[in-house]
């Protein structure tokens, strides 16, 4: 009989942003007012909108809409192109930047249902792949 | 308070100067200004020099070469809104009292810095998953076209106009006119946006200086212009997902302009505005109030904003044409706003113009809308 090495799970590209549970899920991380409840994304120390000092690290929902998107064929050495990049609207109330998958780049509508995926996204230092985020059209979408 | 006027401009050839660096370019325009000023350069009292990528000093530097070195100096970074800021730094420093004689100088030398896409810091969430200022804006150019019905061809008569305007500017870096089909056909950069849609990787620098009511008095001459407003607003960060069609940070930079001048949307004769992109361009004049919401692909084909047009926009060719050396484009507006409100803008010129006005944006940071933003309206 022989046992399965457990896979391990890739660590999170930028982990103040992105979350990766011990279980591969992915979910973004930002701030939710204690007192107003308007959610802020990246991480922020003060409400914008009423000033609040009392925000909670909260992750939010993996679903979204999508606002607009551009398919990118120059960029940095970083990034291969072309890759699909978007604006998606979280239930939450929050616009969050992000490259899309699951289709051709330019096979992407403005109002489509998008959901996180979990992808490789770069290596660290030391050649490991790291996991990142894209969205991508919901099935039936 | 006292006001606070242009006595005198510089500004090199915008372009690529392998020959030269941010430091020399900086001092050639300094001096330009200074002579065209006629003035003893020793009565400058403080300067301030816009740059984004040149490092350390590089303002000491411009006085090292101009043998004004001593003087109280600030360098100041707000990205594309860079010399504009040092406009408005150098006219403070004149209302608060403190100084009557101040040059501002913007200098870059972007040709030895970056290639490419330019890109929000890398540091930025945004800038982690991808994001390039070109993009950024194409993503504005496919919401604006999916909600106002703005076409492809359009968008791309913004660059044939800038570039024309170009053509006319002997210091512009693009001195080739330019169709549509030139726009359409040239390299994809992000969709929709194409190589001509957007504004070149130049070098080149501008100076102007600004004198007090008092320093008027002495040294002012019938060329000398009035700086009205010089303001400056840094973007929001939203509560709620905004449209990236309209531009609140323009839209309030420039309201505050307005009601420091004295005037309304109306009385502007024409207008340096910050077309990084052509898109940027319709999203500026609709947030200035200068044009209406929606409405400015239409009047481009009319040919509203052309020289001769009812309401010229980038008469000196724009970021798009004459370039856009990111610390000395605010500064090079202001410049051909004074030229044109003086007559001196050959055959570029717009005919009777009184009042102008000057807008720069830049940056991006996540969750901000846009990161500077100024307005400076000139009044002869």
């Amino acid at each position: 009989m022989t046992t399965t090495q457990p896979e391990t799970i890739p660590e999170s590209f930028r982990p103040v942003e992105f979350e990766v549970t011990a279980d591969g899920q992915g979910f973004l991380v930002g701030s939710r007012c204690g007192n107003c409840g308007a959610h802020f994304f990246p991480v922020r120390e003060a409400c914008a909108g009423c000033l609040h000092g009392d925000l909670e690290t909260v992750r939010f929902s993996t679903t979204a809409t999508l606002y607009t998107f551009s398919v990118v064929r120059q960029s940095t050495p970083q990034f291969e192109v072309p890759y699909a990049l978007g604006y998606v609207d979280l239930p939450e109330g929050v616009r969050v930047l992000s490259q899309l998958t699951g289709r051709d780049p330019e096979d992407y509508e403005l109002g489509m249902e998008m959901e996180l995926v979990v992808e490789p996204f770069g290596t660290d230092e030391e050649g490991n792949e790291m996991a990142g985020y894209r969205f991508r059209p919901k099935e039936g979408s | 308070m006292t006001g606070v006027h242009v006595l005198g401009v510089g500004m090199t050839k915008f372009g690529k100067h392998p020959e030269a660096d941010a430091a020399g370019l900086g001092a050639e325009a300094f001096q330009e200004a200074v002579g065209d000023a006629g003035i003893d350069p020793r009565l400058i009292e403080a300067a301030y020099c816009g740059h984004v990528f040149q490092g350390m000093v590089t303002g000491q530097r411009i006085l090292a070469q101009v043998g004004l070195a001593g003087l109280p100096l600030s360098n100041v970074e707000n990205a594309c809104s860079s010399g504009a800021t040092a406009i408005r730094e150098a006219s403070l420093a004149i209302r608060a009292g403190e100084h009557d004689v101040v040059m501002a100088v913007g200098t870059e030398h972007l040709t030895t810095k970056f290639r490419g896409a330019l890109t929000p810091d890398p540091s930025d969430p945004e800038a982690a998953v991808g994001a390039t200022m070109p993009s950024i804006y194409a993503m504005r150019a496919r919401r604006y076209m999916e909600d106002f019905g703005m076409t492809r061809r359009q968008l791309a008569m913004v660059a044939v106009k800038n570039k024309r305007n170009a053509a006319a500017n002997p210091l512009a870096h693009f001195r080739k006119e330019i169709t549509v089909e030139d726009v359409l056909e040239s390299r994809p950069i992000a969709d929709p946006l194409r190589l001509h849609d957007c504004s070149p990787v130049t070098d080149g620098a501008a100076a102007v200086v600004l004198v007090s009511d008092r320093a008027a008095k002495k040294l002012g001459h019938e060329r000398m212009i009035r700086l009205a407003a010089s303001t400056l607003f840094t973007g929001s960060v939203d509560v709620e997902p905004t449209p990236m069609t309209f531009e609140p940070l323009t839209h309030k930079t420039a309201q505050a302009a307005y009601e420091k001048a004295g005037i309304g949307p109306d009385d502007v004769d024409f207008a340096e505005v910050h077309d990084c992109f052509s898109i940027a361009e319709v999203l500026r004049v609709e947030g200035l109030g200068l044009f209406e919401q929606g409405s400015y692909p239409a009047a481009v084909e009319r040919g509203e904003a052309d020289i001769g047009g009812r309401l010229p926009i980038n008469p000196s060719g724009g970021l798009l044409g004459k370039g856009h050396p990111l610390g000395g484009t605010g500064v090079a507006q202001v410049v051909e706003l004074v030229r044109q409100l003086r007559g001196e803008a050959g055959n570029r010129q717009i005919e009777g113009a009184k009042v102008g006005l000057a807008h720069c944006r830049g940056g991006k940071a996540v969750g901000i809308e846009g990161a500077a933003c100024t307005v400076q309206v000139l009044v002869k």
